[in-house]
């Protein structure tokens, strides 16, 4: 295995790792924000870009009118399952199974409009910058990497700021932290909550928008790419969106390496092994920080 | 009494005439209801005895399917010797995964069994000179009961039921038993199960290890029904599929797992029916069925039972 060839490995897991940890840490903002944990979190990534493949080849739009149209579907569809179907489940005083299945059937029906509206095929958009590729000590980088690593380290910091330093994000860090203590300050809860759909929706969407330059997107896309968000989200300890940013890294390094140094078949095995075992043995994620227990 | 064991007789009747009454397409979606089924209540023992969410039952569902496959074609094995096989390395990988796995709670727990899900579907598909690969192994021999072939739907129907009403009994009377007690106090409080003197991973590892046992006897029956495994039929979507069964008919019911199974076998070939559309209508069905029946459809019929005066009727 020479050098130049981990460096391209790196290379790629890093790429991957930012869309992991932006599909993780739209699940962890949902997941602390609601205890919801989201299985059709893939499908904002895939509504996302499908709309804006859409936008950009049938409508003919700019590419940028197309991505604002497609990283729009998120929120909408974040606020509109929080609002019609969490809501009065909260209120039915639902399980956390209930709400695994509530996401399960999303999922499902969301893929199968997908499939039922736009078909079989796969599509990509366009990368940023064009094909333009930089070889840096034998290592080929696509612009596209640069643009979605530089636009998902924005996204990262954005939201870290957004939670530390504004009083929407520390509202709903505390109406997620203590529901009545947070309520008895004045924040309506219940809004934070839907807020957090909308954040989540947005995350993958953006994801989704990213993610598509590089591999085609297509109505089965949605499953693999929340696993592969829970997985950078666990890594992370879960409750903690930014510990997800740690667990997409980690993650999409490891696939890479083992792509190099096993087998590309073996790439989801060992990947979801070694998170097993993580979870058994580090149960608050890779950081060591923040509350696992009971789930 | 007399009236319920009026009931009990007219469903055997039933039961016993439906082949011949049925066309073949529909006695052939009930062969795949008596197999969900069996996979289901394994599913379903965990999820509400236990409240552990098993997202991992594809996996031992392909552990059996395989294990017959790769005996009965490739080595030439009695067709029983596939079953047993199966069954053992399911109970062996239950307990050597769940030992350890069985510690976490809650989501994660529900988590890790879906990553030992996503595990299994990708070593079936990579181990294509055991399991075929995405050309799977076709040509498995048909089951016979002292010579008489189970070649028809028909036929096989009343093997799959017979053997799903057996393990309905054998899990139900686990359920009335001490050690179904024993669950429930673990599942409402692990705490005073604990204090008990209750050895709760054990007892949780044990359950794990039967409910694997069940899906890889579900697997074997389907490898023998189809004649033919291929990967796709032991994805994370089955594993799904299995966890929809118990929730969708009821989690604390046996019936309900028989109604569950019903649902998605049957629900989905007549919804295909009205056109293409049909996969998104059953998506919503699934989001209807767990926003507005917390209790499933075992809770359903119990609640239109009260409604019709009969009290008898046990959810």
């Amino acid at each position: 295995m020479s050098l130049s060839l981990i460096l391209q490995a790196a290379q790629a897991g890093i790429t991957n790792g930012f869309i992991y940890a932006l599909v993780g840490m739209g699940l962890a903002v949902i997941f602390r924000g609601s205890r919801v944990i989201n299985v059709m979190h893939g499908e904002f990534s895939v509504v996302g870009a499908m709309v804006t493949v859409l936008m950009l080849t049938s409508a003919r739009y700019p590419y940028w009118i197309a991505i604002l149209a497609g990283v729009s579907t998120g929120p909408l569809i974040g606020a509109l399952i929080e609002l019609t179907l969490v809501r009065p489940m909260i209120r039915q005083r639902a399980t956390e199974d209930q709400f695994v299945l509530l996401t399960i059937g999303l999922e499902r029906a969301i893929a199968a409009a997908v499939l039922f509206f736009i078909g079989r095929d796969g599509y990509l958009l366009p990368a940023f910058g064009g094909d333009h590729v930089f070889i840096v000590f034998d290592v080929v980088i696509r612009e596209h990497a640069l643009w979605l690593i530089a636009i998902a380290t924005f996204v990262v910091v954005a939201l870290r700021e957004f939670f530390r330093h504004t009083t929407l994000g520390l509202a709903m860090t505390a109406a997620s932290i203590d529901a009545d203590g947070a309520a008895t300050t004045g924040i309506n809860v219940a809004r934070m909550r839907t807020l957090t759909f909308v954040l989540g929706g947005l995350l993958g969407a953006i994801a989704g928008i990213l993610i598509t330059p590089l591999i085609a997107v297509d109505y089965q896309t949605g499953l693999p790419i929340t696993l592969k968000g829970i997985a950078a989200a666990i890594l992370g300890g879960f409750t903690n969106p930014l510990g997800a940013v740690v667990g997409g890294l980690t993650l999409g390094m490891v696939e890479s390496l083992v792509i190099v140094g096993v087998s590309s078949g073996y790439k989801d095995a060992l990947t979801f092994s070694v998170l097993i075992v993580i979870m058994i043995f580090m149960p608050h994620g890779i950081l060591g920080r923040g509350g696992r227990g009971g789930g | 009494m007399r009236a319920r064991l009026l009931v009990g007789l007219l469903g055997i009747v039933l039961w016993a005439l439906l082949p011949h009454i049925l066309s073949r397409y529909m006695i052939d979606l009930l062969v795949f209801t008596a197999i969900y089924t069996i996979a289901g209540i394994g599913v379903g023992l965990l999820l509400g005895q236990c409240g552990i969410v098993n997202l991992g039952q594809a996996t031992f569902y392909g552990i059996g399917a395989y294990s017959c496959a790769y005996l009965t074609v490739e080595l030439g094995y009695p067709n029983v010797a596939g079953f047993i096989v199966g069954a053992l390395i399911s109970m062996t990988i239950a307990l050597v995964v769940g030992w350890p796995v069985l510690r976490l709670t809650g989501y994660f727990l529900a988590l890790a069994t879906l990553a030992l899900s996503i595990i299994g579907s990708s070593l079936f598909y990579e181990w294509d000179w055991l399991t075929g690969g995405e050309l799977g192994i076709g040509g498995i021999p048909k089951l016979d009961i002292f010579g008489f072939k189970l070649d028809t739907p028909g036929r096989y129907y009343y093997l799959a039921w017979s053997i799903a009403f057996i393990c309905m009994l054998l899990v139900g009377n686990l359920i009335a038993s001490r050690t179904g007690l024993m669950l429930r106090a673990m599942r409402d409080s692990s705490e005073a199960a604990a204090s008990l003197g209750i050895d709760m991973q054990w007892l949780r590892t044990r359950v794990f290890m039967l409910s694997a046992l069940l899906g890889s006897v579900a697997g074997s029956l389907f490898a023998h029904y189809v004649s033919f495994t291929s990967v796709q039929s032991f994805t994370v979507d089955k594993s799904i599929g299995f966890l929809l069964i118990p929730v969708l008919g009821g989690v604390r019911s046996l019936w309900g797992v028989v109604l569950g199974a019903l649902f998605v076998t049957v629900m989905p070939e007549l919804l295909s029916r009205i056109g293409d559309i049909h996969q998104i209508l059953f998506g919503l069905a699934l989001v209807a069925v767990v926003v507005l029946l917390p209790e499933g459809l075992v809770g359903l019929l119990a609640t239109a039972g009260r409604k019709l005066g009969w009290s008898r009727v046990r959810a």
